[in-house]
């Protein structure tokens, strides 16, 4: 599974992830405090300023975010029918300048960076006896792990509807998916612990 | 290695599923045989703690593992059946290095322990390597790796080669003949066990035989017939 | 959390992962092809519980967060959490939590199968349909300059198709319960 980050030496790529998350939550805050379609629209364009500084191009940046950007159009639309051209132009702006912010910051920042982040975020939490810190990470790991088997299984199941005639559904597709999946997360656990990895008892 | 089982049972929803059971394991290479159902992977679970006993105690080098869980899974590393289930991480060098996070250890020695572990095992090719892509002996190998990168005295086996085809199936039986340690492995496979110093046969919950390969198979196949 | 429990929610995020990555199903009813993710989120509540299906979801949104596309049309990374559906993703954590702490309640092993299924489906819909929904409502008019009725009326196109794949979580999560039967219901 290929992340979005992208390799480069910028200055985001060299600023801390906290610093940008940070930046990110703020500005994210003003731009839905402002109603100006000029200001949002100044904001936008800085947004693309940032943005073209990953040197992504255009065929790739079409392939991130096209179910966004046609997304943001269908609501402008529907702003534009029952509201105002200049609501319309407000939203479309502010929507635009949020997704290339954040789309900035996903690309500059690494995997082990925003794991590192989650398991600090999470350290206070762990008072609340729900999650370890360290389990966070050992989940994610784990997530990625198996996600191309449960892809693999998934393909079988659908091979063996067609080998017997039968249209693939949801249901018929989900339960034996779930089943075959989640029959293996004893022999999983077993040997994570025997293993000793997660430092209990 | 000195591993003792004193008197000890195990239960599971109510039922024995292992007899009340005496003896101490020394030897260097044993193997422990018998039909599904037998007991034998309860017996194999016990000694590294992943079952513990509902009456008696079973004891590690002294370590017992109802009270020193640590100290038992650090000596003895356990190989499950299905190579699929044992690498928990993608790239399979932070699967290998995870085992190690416990201990604090300097990132250049973590890094040589698993480059070391990974080529002792002819798979340090594999390294940076996706670990979805790789054979079933391959992660054999790779769950080797990862169980003994943290050197433990004793080695666990549950049916090692059952889900192998044939090539991979000698790769790892290879792999097992050469190592150091002291292995306990379970397999349907009694080529693999047949040069073994001791082999025990489980039935129905009880030791139906414990002695020389040769002696225990036979009567292993007058059970099974 | 004890380790099964954290491997049956890791492998369960790794199965809502799945259905965004491969190409939409048919729900069977209809025969229009539908996206099966969020539908993921409903079983994770159903079949796991609260405490299990809860993080489950969690970490899909963690991963989404960090920059992977696990969102059905390649989508990922912290856009899709500001933007229009970001109510709805976020409400996907709290649709797993209310599902699966319904589930836990409405329904045990000793009812009959008609009993079980109806039970789910009330989850299912408290919880997938109700939160979920109202999450994303609530969420509309701050990014856009909807107002909560339109909002709402929008929705309301949502919810038919929400509302079938809570009766399919329904239908699946009774034959996984008879169908694996040592998953113990709750955490």
């Amino acid at each position: 599974m290929k992340s979005l980050h992208v390799e480069g030496d910028t200055f985001l790529h060299r600023l801390p992830p906290g610093v940008k998350l940070a930046a990110l939550a703020a500005v994210s805050l003003l731009l839905f405090l402002l109603h100006s379609p000029l200001l949002l629209a100044v904001a936008a364009i800085t947004a693309l300023v940032f943005y073209a500084m990953l040197r992504l191009g255009w065929h790739n940046s079409w392939q991130r975010m096209r179910m966004i950007l046609l997304t943001i159009i269908l609501i402008c639309a529907f702003t534009l029918v029952i509201n105002s051209p200049m609501d319309a132009a407000a939203v479309f702006f502010r929507l635009v300048a949020l997704t290339l912010f954040a789309a900035t910051i996903t690309a500059t920042t690494s995997t082990g960076d925003f794991i590192e982040i989650v398991t600090k975020a999470a350290r206070p939490l762990e008072k609340t006896g729900l999650v370890r810190a360290s389990d966070i990470g050992l989940a994610i790991g784990l997530v990625i792990r198996f996600v191309p088997e449960v892809l693999g299984r998934y393909q079988a199941i659908r091979d063996a509807h067609h080998a017997r005639g039968l249209k693939p559904k949801a249901l018929t597709l989900a339960v034996p998916l779930i089943i075959l999946t989640l029959r293996n997360a004893d022999e999983i656990a077993a040997a994570i612990d025997a293993r000793g990895i997660r430092g209990q008892k | 290695m000195d591993i003792r089982f004193e008197q000890a049972e195990a239960r599971f929803e109510g039922r024995t599923v292992l007899h009340p059971l005496t003896l101490s394991l020394c030897e260097r290479r044993i193997g422990v045989i018998g039909l599904n159902g037998s007991g034998k992977t309860t017996f194999a679970r016990m000694i590294n703690g992943l079952v513990l006993p509902a009456a008696g105690r079973v004891t590690v080098n002294g370590f017992e593992t109802s009270k020193d869980g640590d100290q038992v899974r650090a000596l003895a590393g356990f190989i499950f059946q299905n190579p699929q289930n044992q690498i928990v991480l993608p790239i399979l060098k932070e699967d290998i290095a995870l085992g190690l996070s416990t201990r604090n250890l300097p990132k250049a020695e973590k890094e040589a322990a698993v480059s070391g572990i990974l080529a002792r095992f002819g798979i340090g090719h594999l390294t940076d390597r996706r670990v979805h892509e790789l054979s079933g002996g391959e992660l054999q190998l790779a769950a080797l790796a990862s169980v003994l990168v943290t050197k433990p005295d004793i080695l666990i086996m549950d049916e090692p080669t059952n889900q192998l085809d044939l090539r991979n199936r000698a790769l790892v039986e290879r792999t097992i003949h050469n190592l150091d340690e002291n292995i306990i492995v379970i397999s349907h496979d009694l080529d693999l066990i047949a040069g073994f110093d001791r082999v025990l046969l489980f039935h129905e919950g009880r030791l139906a035989a414990d002695g020389l390969p040769a002696e225990t198979m036979t009567r292993y196949r007058e059970i099974a017939a | 959390m004890s380790t099964r429990d954290l491997v049956l929610a890791a492998l369960f995020a790794a199965i809502i992962v799945a259905l965004g990555l491969v190409p939409p199903i048919s729900l069977g009813f209809i025969p229009v092809p539908v996206t099966a993710q969020s539908l993921g989120v409903m079983l994770a509540g159903v079949i796991l519980g609260a405490k299990r299906g809860g993080f489950a979801v969690f970490l899909v949104l963690i991963l989404v967060a960090i920059g992977l596309p696990v969102l059905s049309g390649y989508r990922g990374g912290l856009a899709t959490f500001l933007s229009t559906t970001g109510g709805y993703l976020v409400g996907w954590f709290f649709a797993a939590v209310v599902t699966g702490y319904c589930s836990e309640h409405f329904v045990d092993r000793s009812q009959s199968g008609i009993v079980q299924i109806t039970g789910f489906f009330l989850a299912a819909l408290i919880g997938g349909v109700v939160v979920d929904h109202m999450l994303g409502i609530l969420w509309l008019p701050v990014v856009t300059n909807m107002t909560l009725a339109q909002a709402f009326l929008g929705d309301l196109l949502f919810v038919p198709g929400d509302v079938l794949k809570a009766l399919i979580a329904a239908l699946a999560g009774r034959a996984v319960m008879v169908g694996y039967p040592l998953l113990p219901q709750r955490a």
